[in-house]
């Protein structure tokens, strides 16, 4: 409860900063949009000579899209500003004035700004959901909703799990901000559905970087694709990553010197 | 011309020292040139195994080893090729860092031209490894014959100075806007089309491919990559390095336009 009343704080603050930065609002959308005329564009090549790829037909790629986006703005929006502002405070050793706050230091560090602006994604990714839902005349019932909310609420804690192991590092190497770019090529691949991919890359973004289970499960969680095992899965997979990270966390803090010190 | 190679030498030996500091950095963002390639040919592979494992469009065919030539030849041309300045610069003018750079007596775009080049010679040998590997991996088909390939050369180079010169005149607008994403994006969204980066030409709508073989997108792109691969006639080489030195014409009557305007419009952050 008090955790949901700082949350509540944090973000109204978040806000308020960003209204400052109306402009940057606007330059996003149309960069956003642009870029997904682009790849709806190129799908639409693509499927003027076939069907289906790999059981897949376009209007369920649009759905898959769509859940991209929707992931895309919501980890630019909640989690990237707040991992970010860690790695730069660890380098600096201004952590050290959060680790000293009477409140769980994880939840202190990932949940500090909310970059509203970022969300950009969330709204086009919702707008492509409908719009292929229609087009899918896709019957979305309860159940399968729900399959998609918990399915995306586990990809979410699977984003920020691995994120915030990669931010543990930085206690012992103090750069590796490049390391997020790895994240985000992998992330790129999960545009599309992975079974177009070989079977060794399949392999690598199912369990290395499970970019599978981030993207193309909710995906096929909403279109009813997925077998009766994909949601259970997904849960496990989230709650243990998200318990991996935490203790990986506590375990690095206790390592943890400070830059100055 | 003396006096340039000692420029560029400089500049040059600088730069690689930069570069092999940075070097984990720079092999990441080489390994960003991996990716689009890749995902296409993904497409393109699965897209075409469910058409019995070619596809025809725009009166040629392309076989799953075509594909898998065109987009693994794309990629090193992209890397060979590839340009950054349009965000690098926007940065600059932003937080007035362009301002110890405009003091120099010589054009700022000299050093980062070196800057550029600097980069493919260190990361091209870092991931010569995983080109090789890759090429073995996927088995392309082989280039038709040695003599175009040589050829293909010179369009790699024009290709690249083209990139280079166009990607600086749209960083410029850096001078007068300071958001300049959505028009980095318009860039991106042509490039991705027109050079060919999504699909070979030949197989977009008739009218898109049209519109690419005049653009400048395609001598920076598709051009280069059908020509190494031996997809040409001798009349198609012709008009295509023709394109590739109007192109170079325009850029550089463009740049020298733009570049005096712009620095003219520039007031340093801070002044």
């Amino acid at each position: 409860m008090r955790y949901l009343t700082l949350f509540k704080v944090f973000f109204q603050t978040s806000i308020q900063t960003d209204m400052e930065y109306r402009a940057d609002f606007f330059a996003r959308i149309v960069a956003s949009l642009l870029g997904m005329v682009t790849t709806l564009g190129g799908l639409s090549v693509v499927f003027q000579y076939t069907n289906s790829i790999r059981g897949w037909s376009l209007a369920h790629v649009v759905v898959l899209l769509a859940v991209y986006y929707l992931l895309n703005g919501l980890i630019e929006m909640f989690i990237a500003p707040n991992m970010r502002q860690i790695m730069e405070q660890v380098r600096q050793g201004t952590l050290d004035f959060v680790l000293l706050k009477p409140v769980s230091s994880q939840f202190l560090a990932t949940f500090r700004q909310v970059n509203i602006w970022r969300g950009v994604n969330v709204l086009l990714g919702i707008g492509l959901l409908i719009y292929s839902s229609r087009k899918l005349a896709m019957h979305i019932g309860g159940a399968q909703a729900a399959a998609f909310a918990v399915t995306l609420a586990a990809g979410l804690m699977i984003v920020y799990s691995f994120w915030l192991f990669l931010v543990t590092l930085t206690f012992w190497v103090t750069r590796i901000d490049n390391l997020e770019q790895v994240m985000w090529q992998a992330f790129e691949a999960g545009r599309y559905p992975i079974d177009i991919y070989p079977a060794w890359l399949r392999g690598g973004l199912t369990y290395v970087i499970p970019v599978a289970f981030i993207i193309t499960v909710p995906a096929e969680a909403l279109a009813g694709r997925g077998g009766p095992l994909q949601v259970p899965t997904a849960i496990v997979v989230g709650i243990v990553a998200l318990a991996l990270a935490s203790a990986f966390w506590r375990f690095g803090l206790k390592h943890y010197t400070g830059a100055s010190a | 011309m003396i006096y340039w190679i000692a420029v560029y030498r400089a500049n040059l030996k600088t730069a690689i020292a930069q570069m092999l500091q940075y070097r984990f950095g720079i092999l990441i963002w080489a390994v960003w040139g991996f990716v689009g390639p890749l995902i296409s040919l993904a497409v393109w592979t699965a897209a075409s195994a469910s058409r019995g494992g070619s596809i025809s469009g725009g009166g040629t065919t392309y076989t799953q080893h075509d594909f898998a030539a065109y987009f693994l030849t794309f990629m090193v041309v992209g890397h060979l090729t590839m340009s950054w300045d349009a965000f690098e610069f926007a940065f600059r003018v932003r937080d007035g860092n362009l301002s110890p750079r405009l003091l120099k007596p010589l054009n700022p775009i000299h050093s980062d031209l070196a800057a550029n080049i600097a980069f493919k010679l260190t990361t091209s040998a870092m991931i010569l490894p995983a080109w090789i590997l890759l090429f073995v991996m996927l088995r392309p088909t082989p280039p038709h014959s040695l003599g175009l390939f040589l050829l293909g050369i010179p369009a790699v180079v024009l290709a690249g100075l083209l990139r280079y010169i166009l990607q600086y005149c749209l960083a410029l607008f850096a001078f007068w806007t300071t958001r300049v994403e959505a028009i980095n994006e318009l860039y991106f969204a042509l490039d991705s089309f027109l050079a060919g980066r999504i699909a070979p030409l030949a197989l977009l709508p008739a009218w898109l491919a049209a519109a690419a073989y005049f653009s400048p997108f395609r001598s920076m792109g598709a051009f280069p990559v059908e020509l190494l691969l031996g997809r040409l006639t001798g009349a198609q080489i012709a008009s295509g390095f023709l394109f590739q030195f109007i192109w170079l014409a325009v850029a550089l009557a463009l740049f020298r336009v733009m570049w005096p305007a712009g620095v003219r419009q520039y007031s340093a952050v801070g002044a």
